[in-house]
């Protein structure tokens, strides 16, 4: 039986994450710090499985192969979404902001949440540049493009995309359908009467001012990124008969990736790249910081896997606020993959014979399945809640001030989001879960 | 004599920069114009997430170059205006916590010159009323704060004097700026008692006088609040600034026991001198 202390390390690490910026910037702007951190948590980690665990080696290989894979589907996404700019600015009225919204809503699901944020925040910003009140542009996109909306497929989030790593099927995702409609569509209506109220007290200003049709540089990215979509699609049907090991699928799925994100780097004009303040500084910080989650969540995992059903959270509403409540003050990846353990460990209390390592079980499952909805739509809705809930948040919030729209502090953001957002995951968890 | 000038994009500072180059040229003074760029709030840790912290240093570089930008620029124009109105000058671009940065440099120079509505914290809050009540709160120095678009007024100075400690502080600081000079100055009491009132203004002359101040006693009941009877004193006197007091910045002691100082401060339409 696997000790609880094995994880501390996890735990320790993930808050670490969420503190050390706030109290030692300086010294958490290093990758080289970051990665020391990350060595200190994943070192005892890893003298406990090489020397403790029967199955260790085999855990570890298994989390690089993990991690390998997922750093090069983010990194593939970044690239390519790096590569396409949305030149011209629109109008900014309450329709148009709103048809913009909903736009990156469907969008996300595709290219991703910080692809989409990435793509389209600038250009919402530059729509709106001379409305004296804006933050609330901003927020709402937070809302809905840069988490909300990321739920239809693996690609969407981080959090999906590591499930579908872990045996998820690519379509399950679809079923969430409904608690995505409901949550972006009630976002897409407070939005646009939060918008059209605020607009009524500006001053008027004429229809055309400002705008400048939108039009697409980068273009050749879009192939590129639909042989992301078509590999990861093909790869995760029908993979599995293809490929026997799962070293070799996640093998061609990482050349994969390697090979269009190259292409979009060569293919893409610099002044695109320029246009969009492209720099390899976010994905190696990414890749950097994911090194120490892989690590110390393998034991993390394995006793959450265990002993999952003594812990009560055994309901899908549990699960949903459970994780989405650590999700919103934790990266929501790790969570999504903790609490997807845990629903594995509460399957498994009916006499299943379920892993946390192949998730796709989970989802078959007839109580598991109602579980793992329940863990991806508070992990993916969640992390709108804080700026630290979910990579893209932090990003669209410097973007815009560096708009000159002048953000709400983090406890200011929390209070929107705690105001319209929990009552809204209030009915979510009423309606499905 | 020199005066410093705290300077920002709002209204209020640019007025304040006239004013300032009034005095200047009336007391021939040398004006010093204090640009701050607020690099600690701007460079400040926060929650980042992961990936964020190199979003932060960009947008961290992006508004540490804009701030420095606009400082030079309320410097460039402050140059301008003041070699235009023929007034000796200087400047100083200084970087740190605007509270802080004016409490120090403030105790270099004689007069600080500031706008009612400043925001020295420009590129990360939208008001900052912080930096004002700190820099009043703990001068221990003259401070006039002008607000935006002052009215055209008179000659005419009221003295707010009710006997306490904080306004014989203030009113003795006024007599020797030497800002009474070319002024009529009026020293205005309010009371429910009028006999009250113009002993207490009396007394508030007398002060004057030993500093070599001509000054005109002014009882005032009303039954408005001390504020209201104190701005309408002034505007009927047509007073082109207001002496007063002490001053409570605390919003919570505001309001537990209120400020006439405060209350003053935000709805008058002239500078007021102040001395804390």
């Amino acid at each position: 039986m696997i000790s609880s202390l094995t994880v501390v390390p996890f735990v320790l690490y993930l808050l670490l994450i969420a503190a050390l910026p706030l109290f030692v910037g300086r010294f958490w702007d290093s990758n080289r710090n970051k990665l020391a951190v990350a060595a200190a948590a994943s070192l005892p980690v890893v003298v406990y499985l090489l020397a403790a665990h029967p199955a260790g080696a085999e855990l570890l290989v298994g989390a690089a192969r993990e991690y390998l894979a997922f750093i090069a589907l983010l990194g593939a996404l970044f690239v390519i979404s790096g590569g396409i700019y949305l030149r011209g600015a629109l109008a900014g009225t309450p329709v148009v902001n709103t048809g913009f919204l909903a736009v990156g809503v469907l969008l996300a699901s595709v290219i991703g949440t910080t692809g989409a944020s990435a793509l389209l925040i600038r250009p919402l910003l530059r729509a709106n540049e001379d409305r004296p009140r804006s933050r609330h542009l901003v927020i709402f996109f937070i809302f809905t493009v840069s988490n909300g909306a990321g739920m239809l497929t693996p690609l969407g989030d981080p959090p999906l995309f590591l499930g579908f790593l872990r045996g998820v099927p690519f379509t399950w995702t679809l079923q969430l359908a409904a608690p995505w409609a409901v949550v972006n569509c009630a976002l897409l209506v407070i939005f646009a009467l939060v918008d059209r109220s605020i607009a009524r007290h500006e001053a008027p200003r004429p229809l055309d001012q400002g705008a400048e049709p939108l039009r697409i540089e980068g273009e050749l990215n879009l192939v590129w990124l639909l042989g992301v979509v078509a590999t990861v699609f093909v790869l995760g049907t029908y993979g599995r008969s293809w490929f026997a090991g799962a070293s070799s699928r996640a093998a061609v799925q990482i050349v994969a990736m390697v090979v269009f994100a190259a292409l979009s780097a060569v293919t893409t004009p610099r002044k695109v790249h320029e246009a969009n303040r492209f720099t390899w500084a976010p994905i190696l910080e990414v890749a950097v910081v994911f090194i120490g989650i892989f690590i110390t969540m393998v034991p993390a995992l394995e006793f959450l896997q265990e002993r999952g059903a003594s812990l009560g959270i055994t309901q899908p509403w549990q699960f949903f606020w459970a994780s989405g409540a650590l999700s919103s003050v934790l990266d929501n990846a790790p969570t999504y993959l903790t609490f997807a353990s845990l629903a594995t460990g509460v399957a498994n209390a009916g006499g299943g014979m379920l892993s946390a390592a192949d998730l796709g079980g989970l989802a078959a499952h007839p109580v598991g399945h109602g579980l793992l909805a329940a863990v991806s739509c508070g992990s993916v809705f969640m992390g709108a809640i804080t700026y630290i809930g979910n990579g893209p948040n932090f990003m669209v919030k410097a973007i815009a001030e560096q708009h000159h729209v002048r953000m709400p502090s983090f406890f200011g953001y929390t209070l929107w989001s705690v105001t319209i957002l929990v009552p809204l995951f209030g009915a979510v968890a009423l309606l499905f879960f | 004599m020199d005066i410093l000038v705290c300077l920002e994009g709002s209204a209020s500072s640019a007025s304040a920069v006239e004013a300032a180059i009034g005095l200047a040229r009336s007391l021939g003074a040398t004006l010093v114009g204090l640009a701050i760029v607020d690099e600690p709030d701007i460079v400040a840790g926060q929650p980042t997430g992961i990936g964020g912290s190199s979003f932060k240093a960009e947008r961290d570089a992006t508004l540490l170059e804009d701030a420095h930008a606009q400082a030079r620029g309320w410097l460039d124009d402050f140059t301008a205006r003041g070699r235009a109105a023929g007034v000796l000058l200087r400047t100083l671009e200084l970087a740190g916590r605007p509270a802080e940065m004016i409490l120090s440099e403030l105790q270099n120079h004689d007069l600080t010159m500031l706008g009612r509505d400043v925001n020295f914290r420009f590129e990360t809050q939208e008001r900052d009323r912080y930096t004002r009540d700190r820099i009043l709160r703990r001068a221990g120095k003259p401070i006039v704060v002008v607000p935006a678009h002052p009215a055209q007024a008179g000659a005419t100075v009221l003295v707010a004097y009710d006997g306490s400690a904080a306004a014989t502080r203030a009113l003795r600081s006024f007599a020797a700026s030497g800002l009474a000079r070319d002024r009529r100055v009026h020293v205005a009491s309010v009371d429910d008692d009028g006999a009250d009132a113009f002993e207490m203004a009396r007394r508030g002359c007398s002060l004057l006088a030993a500093a070599g101040i001509e000054a005109v006693p002014e009882n005032v009941v009303s039954a408005e609040s001390i504020t209201d009877a104190l701005l309408a004193r002034a505007k009927k006197l047509d007073a082109g600034m207001i002496v007063a007091g002490g001053y409570v910045p605390s919003p919570l002691a505001r309001f537990m026991w209120g400020s006439v100082t405060h209350g003053i401060l935000e709805h008058t339409v002239v500078p007021v001198f102040l001395h804390y």
